[in-house]
């Protein structure tokens, strides 16, 4: 059995859990979690429903880094789609092809990050199927106010997903990049809530839980 | 000395923070890789030293981080008296979210088995005359915090205490987009936020 962006590589699935992963399964993507080809044991689906468990089945600092990039290059193809759905005000076109931008950027970096660590880059998304699976919505949006709320929902999976990672990776200076891009996408969303009209700091410490 | 000679001048920046407490590293913030590439593999130090060397370690630079936070709860109580309407609410705002970190890293050190820093007397602030000069203190405190969190993050041994400096940094960098931009300026001008202008 196959969950979206998780690879069974053996194992027979026992119902239950798979039927809970399932049923938690956006919960856990919402958080930042996208498996982009990871191959796990079927038994070992249900402990991937935490971030942080996600992270500890990678493969040290190239493992994160590949989830890590992958998010990247989902948030530059819902920034793409937003961009192209003639929804968006001119300031607000303004705004997220900046981001679009940021996002590339990224993903470039640790792209090189990862080859540096002697790993191969990840497969690339599918397109907005694997948006779907962080955060669902950006096909059916009809208005800026819904796109805004898919991106916001898109940076605070980053966001999670650079928290967790401060825990699993070891090198310093990938620390320190990380740490670097988190705080870009925290500035990101303050620029969204903003245009949401919610509050752009409600949280004295970002880690992109709600 | 005014803000606008205290925002140009490197040295006298340096010279301020390092009377402050605040240990930040050459050119008013640190010296920070970004492009995560090149062949120094330096790794954080909990594969490197036992568990006490590391508490102590931790303990250390928890407090440098507390003496910083410390600093910024000083600074906006210091500059609210120039602060109006929305703005000021912003300003008590952060006035607030600054002392949740000091809170949180002071009991941070108590688990570690340290004694937390206390706030100074006093801090000799360039003088701020009006709002605009608030704002832009503000945005340089900000970004030397981010600053020194980013040097000091690596060096800290447990997963959690680095998670949570993460979360710092992305708070004071949200600090900084707001203050920009209630100065007129762009709120997310950089894909890396380092803290180094």
């Amino acid at each position: 059995m196959t969950q979206p962006g998780i690879v069974v590589a053996a194992g027979d699935a026992d119902i239950a859990p798979v039927a809970a992963c399932e049923r938690d399964r956006r919960a856990l993507l919402q958080r930042g979690c996208v498996l982009g080809g990871a191959a796990v044991a079927a038994s070992s689906i249900p402990l991937l429903l935490l971030v942080r468990n996600a992270f500890a089945q990678a493969d040290g600092d190239a493992g994160v880094l590949q989830t890590l990039i992958t998010n990247e290059q989902i948030s530059v193809i819902a920034y793409d789609t937003a961009l192209a759905s003639g929804l968006l005000s001119p300031a607000a076109i303004r705004i997220a092809r900046r981001f679009r931008d940021h996002e590339q950027q990224h993903a470039e970096t640790l792209t090189t990050a990862l080859m540096d660590l002697g790993g191969a880059p990840p497969p690339p998304p599918r397109g907005i199927a694997d948006v779907d699976q962080v955060a669902d919505g950006l096909s059916d949006a009809k208005s800026q106010r819904a796109l805004v709320a898919v991106l916001i929902e898109l940076e605070m999976a980053g966001v999670a997903a650079y928290h967790e990672a401060h825990r699993t990776l070891l090198e310093t200076r990938l620390l320190q990049t990380s740490a670097s891009i988190m705080a870009a996408e925290g500035q990101h969303l303050v620029v969204l809530r903003t245009l949401a009209r919610t509050d752009p700091v409600p949280n004295a410490f970002e880690t992109g839980s709600t | 000395m005014d803000i606008d000679s205290f925002l140009r001048d490197a040295q006298s920046r340096r010279r301020f923070f390092r009377r402050s407490g605040v240990i930040v590293g050459a050119a008013g913030g640190s010296a920070i890789f970004l492009s995560a590439c090149g062949n120094e593999k330096t790794t954080t130090p909990n594969v490197l030293t036992g568990p006490d060397e590391s508490d102590q370690a931790d303990v250390e630079i928890l407090n440098g981080a507390l003496d910083l936070e410390l600093m910024a709860v000083a600074a906006y109580k210091t500059g609210a008296g120039r602060l109006r309407g929305s703005v000021l609410e912003i300003g008590k705002k952060f006035l607030a979210q600054e002392q949740e970190h000091a809170d949180g890293l002071a009991a941070a050190i108590k688990d570690a088995g340290g004694t937390p820093n206390r706030a100074k007397s006093s801090y000799d602030f360039p003088e701020l005359r009006t709002q605009t000069d608030v704002l832009r203190f503000a945005v340089d405190l900000e970004y030397t915090a981010i600053a020194a969190y980013i040097d000091a993050l690596p060096k800290l041994s447990q997963g959690d205490l680095r998670a949570t400096a993460a979360g710092i940094i992305t708070n004071e960098a949200e600090h900084a987009a707001v203050l920009l931009d209630a100065l007129g300026q762009d709120p997310a001008p950089s894909a890396f936020v380092t803290g180094v202008s």
